[in-house]
């Protein structure tokens, strides 16, 4: 197995195991890799879209897709466990990675109204809401985070 | 990409930041994306869809218009 797959196996098996994404420093204690090694896979696993790092800040994850490093409009609670997605696509891929139930606590994008999303036994339980796009495909990654 | 209880709360939303509505996505549209992009993440095997993997994967679900093109350079706004 490469690095970069080494690497990226990592981040998500911390993310699924402890809901919290790791930084550099981590993920090179736990491989015993060198930390510039590490932060090469970074910027490696960034180019195919892969993850995100923080603006300004190589040492840390903004988002391991579905993932993200901070907190969001997007809380997902899978069994015991809390975790944060990038947006409401981001929310259900995390059910979708996790292979798992959840329920996303969500609210309505302009009245804050809450509005709950979830998954069980593998697929969405009805509910009533739209979700909207408000940037065109081929710009998704021309700024990521605002996607 | 943001969650709406209605289109009524969409329009308002646009509005109110001066952004073109768009086309819609509905629930079960979104769960086959997040599966099909998503559900194998946590393998070895896992990358992102390529550009024309895509624009496959929105056209089998209904999403044909150029905005769903991930290599389009105009885009529709869509109307509710």
């Amino acid at each position: 197995m490469d690095f970069d797959t080494t690497v990226k196996l990592n981040i998500y098996a911390t993310i699924a195991e402890q809901a919290r994404v790791p930084g550099a420093v981590g993920v090179a204690q736990a491989l015993d890799a060198p930390l510039e090694e590490v932060l090469a896979a970074f910027e490696r696993l960034h180019q195919v879209r892969l993850l995100v790092p923080e603006p300004g800040d190589p040492l840390h994850i903004r988002m391991a897709p579905p993932f993200s490093g901070v907190k969001t409009p997007f809380p997902v609670r899978v069994g015991g466990k809390l975790y944060y997605a990038n947006c409401v696509w981001d929310a259900l891929g995390i059910p979708a990675a996790l292979r798992a139930d959840a329920l996303v606590e969500s609210s309505d994008g302009f009245s804050e109204e809450p509005l709950f999303l979830e998954v069980r036994d593998g697929q969405p339980v009805p509910q009533d809401c739209v979700i909207h796009f408000a940037v065109p495909a081929a710009r998704w990654w021309q700024d990521i985070i605002y996607t | 990409m943001l969650l709406f209880r209605s289109e009524e709360t969409v329009r308002a939303w646009c509005q109110a930041n001066g952004i073109p509505v768009r086309p819609l996505v509905n629930l079960e549209q979104l769960w086959h994306l997040a599966v099909t992009w998503y559900g194998n993440r946590l393998t070895a095997e896992s990358r992102r869809p390529s550009a024309d993997e895509m624009a496959g994967i929105f056209a089998g679900i209904g999403l044909e218009a150029p905005f769903w093109d991930p290599q389009a350079d105009v885009w529709n706004t869509g109307a509710l």
